[in-house]
């Protein structure tokens, strides 16, 4: 062709593209759509009718549950009972337990079949049993019940609640940071522009209605208040501050927030069970092969019939959300976890043989994906690890928190980015020789590796691909070691890091050598390791945006993400600079044992592992 | 040649065709290694709640934190009553000091809050406490102040015993109850031996739609079996599991030095409840359309049943907790006979519907 023409030929490749791209966009919305009418259609009148009645089954049988309660401990203790004294009436009042007319002399020699013995002047003695002793508790709370239920009746209410009590929250103001706050007025909330003043005393039922004339009336207590320095909230808020009894005190815990945040993860479960079905269906049978020699793309293909999904869990998060009063940010947080769930599903769905093993593979996203969302959520007040979970936000939004955008970037990014991962290797499945055999789940997994293993650059890319799930792997290592002694937890945590570590580093390279992609040498193999370790090394330092939340503030969040950086040049370079030498020497070792086929890949891991965990222990102990 | 007849005539060669079918059905769950991941499944699930109720609890559970003696502060007219009652309570110290001091110590972190009580018009005490924002010491403070707050009231409540139509019971000194009891046996231990039943009920539903959909069932019924063997031998298949599994989950617990009374009926309960639930998703297996829409069904079905036996007398997971600590009632052997005759009376009801349908009607 003439080189007068170069302008021309691009602006036709352009249009070319774009053809091509109207062309792929028109074969996935026909996909799409026809994924929504099959879905439509083989739900015939008889599993509607049938679904109908479970529905109908539930609602109704729901209704009288929740009239009546489950019970699920109902009658698990017996209490044996002398006589009819007001204690044997608690006993018999409470459904705990189940009661007994027994002799005290009976119960002594031990023959009496009963966790407890309730004198008529209401001294316990247990049988020396965990139960007993549990039955012993269960009846002191029934206790308390009882005369909580007899208060309630009095019409002397200020002989039946002697104690009224108002708890507010205020943030420690620093000392040498705003003077002495010795004036009332100085510390009052909302000075410091933080959610001050929360008044956390929950409505009592079952109080008297004059609490309120009471708490306006008290006049004395809430002068010496002014001058004390604990402000009172003001006249404005006098609706949320009265006072209570002591009973009705609850611990700042947001439990509300949290079951209605876990009411956008049950609906992904089940979605999930359709999405995994129509996937895996495409591969029974071979009927995705016709699809597939269709000029549609494999990628095409899997939007397309992953679209009515996807729109759909959206609509579905939409509604919750508008049901139970969240706004913007718990969609834009909870979208990304339905995308997880999704694509999770779609590798899944790929690995998976049969139905059977798909159900539990299902299950098994199911049951990590929530677990990985609801623990750190339980502890969205406590501690900033919370924010691991979308479901934090989403928490903190219903009580009325900000959101901050780095916040929001930091727990979604790992769902974002796990996400397109995973859709990158299910796509690499998404082939003739993957999709209709019989083959093992792992032997499949490493083909979906090996597929993205060009040249030796793809070798130092993988290991970067695979760190959003080293980093929600790890995130979820230290949020279920939270609660646990940090004399275990760290140790263990180093030890499970190491390992995360240094699988992401070498799983790539074993796919490699196991799909013959390279030549098993010595030489090669450390070649390999060198490239995934750099690889590794860049990309790890990518989540140091992890500093802007202030996760280091935790001594566990230290073991995961390194120290913080302080100190001379000379250390902060040593500090950068070892970490690399670290990650090459380590992938190293497993890239050779890698080499040597299964065992010899088991034998690397293990010691690149424990070598890692010497360092990690070696910079803890060096810097703390 | 009639069915009848043929039946009749080789019994044994059915029983071993059936007995083939069986451990084809088994062999498959090995190879898949399903079975593993199911076992996992259900320890990751029971460690999990676990770990929940025994994390939460550790939170909370002043015992937990021995050496952490939380101090607080007390002004005002009327702390002489705080002060005596957190007295006798090891993990609370109450300072009686001026306002200014208390403020002070607050605002530097010497004490977890201030406590301000005063009388009001009507005698009583009212307290205003004062805690720092958010984190987990409030947390604990809250729960601590509660219990110091309780005693507070119950002694007022007794010295005006006069002015009350039912004075309050003094409570019993019981020492402190171990929430893990209750826990295990009514949350941990019902969520064990229900779970294997479940699965069994879902490998049967996925087992009959994969081969109702690979064609492979009209296959296997061109041979001796009939269509009621092949069945009835997934149904077994699938629901051998779920009792030999409740014994592992059993053995562990007791294992564990965790008490469990009545293992044999436990077990039994279970073989009905998996008989139960795996006749029912072999039949919405035979009678849904696809694999999307029977495990809807099933897992929908298993739900609103679940919430329907709240109407029992007992529910089922009170039945096993009852039976696990030892104090099943009348009702409770009831209910576990009656769940046991619904799992061979599903199973029967599944053969004839089975006999009924033949492999020209799937």
């Amino acid at each position: 062709m003439s080189l007068s023409r170069p302008g021309e030929r691009g602006s036709d490749r352009l249009r070319s593209a774009v053809a091509r791209l109207r062309a792929g966009g028109v074969r996935t919305v026909r996909i799409a759509r026809w994924e929504l009418t099959r879905s439509v259609e083989t739900v015939d009148r008889r599993t509607a009718v049938a679904l109908l009645v479970v529905l109908l089954l539930a609602g109704s049988g729901g209704l009288v549950a929740v009239d009546r309660g489950i019970g699920l401990e109902d009658g698990i203790y017996r209490a044996g009972v002398v006589d009819d004294g007001p204690y044997a009436e608690v006993a018999a009042g409470s459904d705990r337990f189940v009661v007994v007319e027994t002799a005290p002399d009976e119960f002594r020699r031990g023959e009496a079949d009963v966790d407890l013995l309730v004198t008529s002047t209401g001294e316990l003695v247990p049988a020396d049993t965990e139960t007993g002793r549990a039955a012993a508790g269960a009846y002191r709370e029934a206790v308390e019940d009882h005369n909580e239920a007899l208060m309630s009746l009095e019409s002397d209410p200020a002989a039946a609640y002697p104690v009224l009590v108002t708890v507010e929250y205020r943030p420690r103001v620093s000392f040498d940071g705003e003077g002495t706050p010795a004036g009332g007025e100085s510390t009052s909330d909302g000075d410091d522009g933080t959610s001050a003043g929360e008044e956390s005393t929950s409505d009592g039922e079952g109080k008297p209605a004059e609490e309120e004339s009471t708490s306006d009336g008290d006049d004395g207590p809430s002068t010496d208040d002014a001058s004390l320095g604990v402000p009172d909230v003001g006249g404005g808020l006098e609706g949320t501050d009265r006072p209570n009894s002591p009973g009705a005190l609850s611990p700042p815990f947001p439990f509300e927030s949290l079951v209605l945040a876990f009411l956008f993860v049950v609906p992904m479960n089940v979605v999930i069970q359709a999405y995994g079905s129509t996937i895996l269906d495409e591969r029974i049978g071979r009927r995705g092969e016709l699809l597939l020699v269709s000029p549609a793309s494999p990628g095409e293909i899997v939007l397309g019939k992953s679209l009515p999904y996807a729109l759909g869990l959206v609509a579905i998060v939409v509604v919750i959300a508008a049901a139970i009063g969240g706004g913007p940010i718990s969609v834009a947080a909870t979208v990304p976890l339905a995308l997880a769930f999704l694509s999770a599903t779609f590798v899944g769905a790929m690995l998976a043989r049969s139905f059977k093993e798909l159900t539990f593979v299902t299950v098994a996203i199911s049951v990590g994906l929530t677990t990985y969302v609801f623990v750190p959520a339980v502890f969205a007040d406590v501690t900033p690890i919370a924010l691991v979970s979308p479901l934090t936000l989403v928490v903190w939004e219903l009580s009325g928190d900000p959101v901050a955008i780095g916040q929001y970037l930091f727990s979604t990014a790992p769902f974002y980015l796990g996400s397109a991962v995973c859709v990158l290797f299910g796509l690499g499945l998404y082939r003739e020789e993957d999709m209709f055999a019989q083959k093992p789940v792992p032997a499949k997994a490493l083909d979906a590796l090996s597929v993205r293993l060009g040249g030796y650059p793809s070798v130092a890319v993988l290991p970067v691909l695979l760190l959003p799930f080293v980093f929600g792997a790890q995130l979820l290592a230290v949020s279920l070691l939270f609660v646990v002694p940090e004399a275990v937890a760290l140790p263990t945590l180093i030890l499970i890091a190491a390992a995360i570590e240094e699988l992401a580093k070498s799983v790539g390279v074993y796919a490699g050598f196991a799909r013959s992609r390279f030549e098993p040498s010595l030489g090669l193999a450390a070649v390999l390791g060198t490239l995934s370790g750099v690889g590794f090394f860049l990309g790890e330092k990518l989540t140091h945006a992890v500093q802007f939340v202030g996760l280091r503030e935790l001594f566990v969040g230290q073991v995961v993400f390194g120290p913080e950086l302080a100190g001379g040049p000379a250390l902060l370079a040593a500090l950068v600079f070892a970490p690399l030498v670290l990650h090459v020497l380590t992938a190293a070792v497993a890239a050779i044992g890698a080499s040597r086929g299964r065992a010899g890949y088991a034998v690397g891991l293990c010691l690149a592992t424990l070598l890692h965990a010497a360092y990690n222990l070696g910079v803890i102990t060096l810097v703390a | 040649m009639s069915r009848d007849r043929r039946e009749g005539a080789d019994g044994s060669a059915s029983a071993r065709a059936r007995w083939a079918l069986v451990r084809r059905e088994l062999a498959s769950l090995r190879s898949e290694k399903t079975i593993l991941l199911a076992i996992s499944i259900q320890l990751f699930i029971a460690g999990f709640s676990s770990f929940l109720v025994v994390g939460l609890v550790a939170m909370y559970d002043p015992a937990g934190v021995e050496e952490y003696e939380l101090e607080v502060a007390v002004t005002g007219e009327d702390r002489d009553a705080l002060v005596a009652v957190a007295e006798d309570r090891p993990e609370l110290s109450a300072r009686s000091v001026d306002r200014g001091t208390a403020t002070e110590a607050f605002e530097a972190g010497g004490v977890a809050a201030v406590l301000d009580a005063n009388r009001d018009g009507d005698g009583r005490l009212v307290v205003r406490v004062t805690a720092p924002e958010g984190g987990l010491e409030t947390t604990l403070l809250i729960v601590q102040l509660r219990e110091t707050l309780e005693t507070v009231e119950h002694t007022e409540r007794v010295e005006r015993a006069d002015r009350l139509e039912n004075p309050p019971l003094d409570p019993p000194d019981g020492g402190q109850a171990s929430p893990y009891v209750e826990f295990t046996y009514t949350v941990l231990l019902p969520l064990l031996l229900f779970l294997p039943a479940f699965v069994s009920g879902s490998i049967a539903v996925d087992s009959t739609s994969e081969e109702r959909r690979r064609g492979t069932l009209e296959l296997l019924c061109v041979g001796p079996p009939s269509l009621g063997d092949v069945v009835e031998a997934k149904l077994l298949a699938a629901a051998v599991l779920a009792p030999l599994q409740a014994a592992l989950w059993l053995s562990l617990l007791v294992a564990n030095g965790i008490a469990v009374a009545n293992v044999t009926a436990l077990v039994l309960l279970v073989a009905g409840l998996a008989a139960l639930v795996v006749s029912a998703g072999v039949s919405v297996a035979l009678f849904a359309s696809d694999r999307r829409e029977a495990q809807l069904l099933y897992s929908g079905g298993l739900v609103a049943a679940l919430v329907v036996a709240a109407l029992f007398p007992q529910h089922p997971a009170n039945v096993i907790a009852r039976l696990a600590v030892g104090a099943p009632t009348a009702t409770t052997w009831l209910l576990v006979s009656a769940i046991c005759v619904a799992g061979i009376g599903a199973v029967l009801a599944l053969r004839a519907g089975v006999r009924r349908l033949g492999p020209e009607g799937l």
